[in-house]
């Protein structure tokens, strides 16, 4: 979370976050590589290809550029997709290969596939070095189709023509990030490796291509190249994406159940890491006592940017979790069904709210309404408490860019916002109380 | 041997009858008079076991101080059985059959005899069995087997021991204890016979005239059979339909509680001696199996390599990733809790020596298995072999202060699951190791 909170526009606050939550930092921290969902047509020329000092290793931004140009450099020195490689090499990750079993980390393609741009010897060129970690062909794609006409001045949909991944489009976006940071048939953190010692995955697009950091300013250029994509719009398609994701393990057998034992990962962690007591763990799922309960995050934020554009397919979001909770403890056939019925839903959703203007009443609403959810039953999922979070701090920004907030109040939002992310900063004792209170300061900070 | 195993079936099967019908209860109150097991003036050490003073007859006095089963029921009232009744969408708790069977002495209204108060816990007749049958013969002074014979129940054989106290402390069947009592707040239930003996505590004291009457009792062999009872009756519970997986879950009391419920940043997986799933996932609670191992290894070779074998069998049953995995769940479990039945007999006819008792802390200590649960059930079982090292003169009085402070580490590094770090109870496992005798 603390990652998260590194978001933001005042270097005070940043400079805040990175003491008072700097373990977190480093538990957090998004190492996982956002690498393709798909091979890419072409050869990955390596990280060296794109860091020539007059392409994207400028030592410090140009001006009078379409980019920055020193998108190598943050990459470099401040992107932690730059450490994934190494960090397979460390102390933890031995630990970790250990306790699965494997020899190392560092040569295993269960961890390289997203720890590094692992694509097959054959698409890697002679620059191409798997010690880069998360480089840039790995969001970007295999550049030998594009590189031509990238450095000739070529407009930006000439290089998506040619093959340049577009990860300006949100929907895009979320799938490439998303085959990492949630996983897919080929590629998933299961809570074996949890259990061996991952750290787990929060996610959400907007705050995570915020805290990466950003190697891309949106400028009146970028607009024009690019189109305006707003915050929000990206938030909201990548919830709806991650639904889609999240339901496509529930629906493939190999990766919903162990023999006896469901996917821990598809639950929520509090579920069960949490010690022994009476204290009240209300819910609105209808599930009682002692059961694991399905993490239902993405979902609960997904039904609220629904209700903002699509009000029916956000009741029928509702209905069909609260079945699929049923059928947690009943038959799993019921919770297959409830599944696809979310997914085929949440598909739907991408395309639509990827392109939606959120309204400042939408934003107004919808921090309401994840003021809500994180205040009320349910509360104790970790994984709740992250998607509030998140999504409370990509809608503060938006409504900063979008100049409904001034000045005094954006501090004042940003304050609460720190406030809240310290609610997570004991992740491992995560308790929902402190992270209310925080919730009902930024709620003040809203005012009306 | 095999009269032992005929003996155990006798008991089982004596123990299911009565537990549907062991006759009318007649209250606590019935027992606690001054001149029966009431008796406020204990006599002394020396005239304790003498013909005058065959027993302390304090007994009801120490159950209603100091005993634990006392305040069963009254807890039902305070605040947390409140909170977990309310957890659970019950009323109360002190009306609800489920928290009444196993925290009173729950016979049906049939069987209640005028002094019976629900409100008395878990009182005499709920361990000794109702009185009505035997009361007569009991205070006419006949003899331990007539009482026996006239239905009084046989708490001093640790297999019938083994067998009443675990039907409460694992439960099963009407005394069913499921994991949503416990997500409700109902505090885990660790149990080890010879160690719960001690604390209850125990209100008999063991005499000459106490052992030509009921056997003298071994530490050693109370804890090895009730390792042994336990296993067989976990595996009933995981053969059982009722405990079959619904949904996406299968019955979560069947497996270790600290597998999951510990915190995220501190890691609880790492290889095991006995086998045992990798990481990530639930583990079935198998600390007693663990240590059942060990007495096997020792007591019973032949049996060991079975009992090692479903274990492990069972292990990769539950992680199999076959649509039938559940059947072979169950078979596995199924022989497991074969061997533990076979075991009980085994270990209630040995003869557990000094020998034994030396050999077998040395395996627990070197079980290797530094889980919570396990870390628990290997402190009580050195509790236990201490405390037969005692009893026989195994060690002499300085060993024995040694060894009793050395197991005061091993309490303190499992005081609390929460902050349980598996390398402190290993340097308690070697300061222990460090006092045994030779």
């Amino acid at each position: 979370m603390a990652a998260i909170a590194a978001r933001g526009t005042a270097g005070a606050w940043r400079a805040g976050i990175a003491a008072c939550c700097g373990a977190l930092l480093l538990a957090l921290a998004p190492r996982l590589a956002a690498a393709q969902a798909n091979p890419a047509p072409g050869i990955h020329l390596g990280v060296a290809s794109c860091a020539g000092s007059n392409c994207h290793g400028a030592a410090e931004p140009v001006a009078d550029s379409n980019v920055m140009q020193n998108e190598y450099v943050v990459w470099s020195k401040r992107d932690k997709h730059r450490d994934a490689y190494r960090v397979l090499l460390e102390p933890r990750a031995i630990k970790m290969a250990q306790a699965l079993g494997l020899p190392d980390a560092a040569n295993q393609k269960l961890c390289l596939d997203c720890h590094a741009d692992n694509v097959p010897p054959a698409q890697r060129g002679r620059g191409f070095q798997l010690s880069d970690g998360v480089g840039c062909e790995a969001c970007h794609g295999g550049a030998s189709g594009w590189l031509g006409i990238h450095v000739s001045g070529a407009t930006h949909a000439q290089n998506i023509a040619a093959g340049l991944y577009p990860t300006d489009q949100p929907a895009a976006r979320a799938e490439k990030c998303l085959s990492c940071h949630f996983g897919d048939r080929t590629r998933f953190v299961d809570h074996r490796l949890m259990g061996a010692g991952h750290p787990r995955l929060p996610f959400e697009l907007d705050t995570f291509t915020a805290t990466q950091p950003a190697h891309f300013r949106v400028t009146d250029r970028y607009i024009a190249r690019k189109g305006r994509v707003t915050d929000l719009q990206v938030w909201a398609a990548g919830e709806a994406l991650t639904v889609v994701r999240r339901m496509d393990a529930v629906l493939d057998p190999r990766r919903s159940h162990e023999g006896l034992l469901p996917e821990f990962v598809l639950y929520d962690c509090a579920s069960c890491h949490h010690p022994f007591g009476t204290v009240a763990r209300p819910t609105a799922t209808g599930l009682g006592p002692g059961t694991i309960k399905f993490d239902d995050a993405n979902v609960v934020m997904l039904q609220l940017a629904a209700a903002r554009v699509a009000p029916d397919s956000a009741k029928a979001l509702g209905a069909h979790l609260a079945a699929l909770h049923r059928g947690t403890v009943a038959d799993w056939g019921t919770v297959e069904r409830e599944a696809a019925a979310i997914r085929k839903i949440a598909q739907s959703l991408v395309p639509v709210l990827a392109k939606y203007s959120f309204t400042g009443a939408d934003m107004r609403a919808l921090a309401a309404a994840s003021i809500a959810v994180g205040t009320g039953p349910d509360n104790y999922q970790v994984s709740r408490g992250d998607q509030v979070a998140m999504t409370l701090a990509a809608i503060v920004t938006n409504m900063r860019s979008a100049g409904l907030v001034d000045d005094a109040k954006a501090d004042a939002l940003t304050e609460a916002l720190l406030r809240l992310y310290r609610g997570f900063a004991g992740e491992a004792a995560y308790r929902p109380e402190p992270f209310v209170k925080a919730l009902r300061d930024l709620q003040a900070a809203l005012g009306k | 041997m095999r009269r032992a195993v005929l003996a155990l079936a006798l008991i089982a099967a004596a123990s299911a009858a009565r537990a549907a019908d062991d006759g009318v209860h007649v209250g606590v109150a019935t027992c606690a008079g001054d001149n029966c097991h009431g008796r406020a003036d204990v006599p002394s050490e020396a005239q304790l076991g003498t013909a005058q003073y065959p027993i302390k007859q304090n007994e009801y006095l120490v159950w209603a101080h100091k005993d634990k089963h006392a305040r069963a029921y009254a807890v039902l009232k305070e605040p947390r059985g409140e909170r977990i009744a309310h957890n659970l969408g019950l009323a109360n708790a002190e009306t609800a059959a489920e928290c009444l069977s196993c925290h009173t002495d729950s016979v049906p209204p049939a069987r209640r005899g005028p002094r019976y108060r629900l409100a008395d816990g878990v009182g005499c007749e709920a361990c000794h069995g109702g009185a009505v049958t035997w009361l007569g013969t009991h205070i006419a002074g006949l003899s331990h087997q007539d009482n026996l014979a006239a239905g009084l129940y046989p708490t001093e054989r640790p297999e019938a021991r083994a067998e009443r106290c675990l039907s409460c402390h694992i439960g099963g069947g009407e005394r069913a204890i499921t994991h949503r009592i416990m997500g409700a707040g109902h505090p885990p239930m660790p149990f080890e016979l010879d160690t719960f003996t001690a604390i209850q505590p125990a209100h008999f004291t063991v005499t000459a005239r106490y052992a030509a009457r009921k056997g003298r009792p071994n530490d050693v062999q109370i804890w090895a059979v009730g390792q042994a009872v336990d296993l067989q009756k976990r595996m009933a519970l995981l053969t059982d339909p009722a405990n079959a997986p619904k949904g996406a879950t299968p019955e979560l009391v069947l497996f270790d509680c600290q597998a999951c419920h510990h915190a995220m940043n501190q890691l609880q997986w790492q290889a095991r001696g006995s086998g045992g799933p990798g990481p990530g996932t639930l583990r079935l609670y198998d600390a007693t199996a663990v240590m059942l191992e060990a007495v096997a290894a020792r007591v019973a070779p032949d049996l060991a390599k079975d009992l090692a074998g479903h274990l492990a069998a069972l292990h990769r049953a539950a992680a199999a990733a076959v649509p039938d995995y559940w059947a072979g769940v169950q078979r596995a479990g199924a022989a497991l809790g074969e061997d533990a039945g076979r075991l009980a007999a085994a270990l209630a006819s040995h003869d557990f020596t000094a020998e034994d008792a030396k050999a077998l802390a040395r395996a627990v200590i070197s079980s290797g298995d530094l889980g919570y649960s396990a870390a628990q059930q290997e402190t009580m079982a050195l509790e236990s072999i201490v405390a037969a090292m005692k009893a026989f003169g195994w060690a002499d009085a300085s060993q024995v202060k040694a060894l009793n402070d050395a197991l005061g580490g091993l309490y303190e590094a499992t005081a609390d699951d929460q902050t349980y770090r598996p390398e402190n109870f290993a340097a308690a496992l070697r300061q222990v190791e460090a006092k045994l005798p030779h």
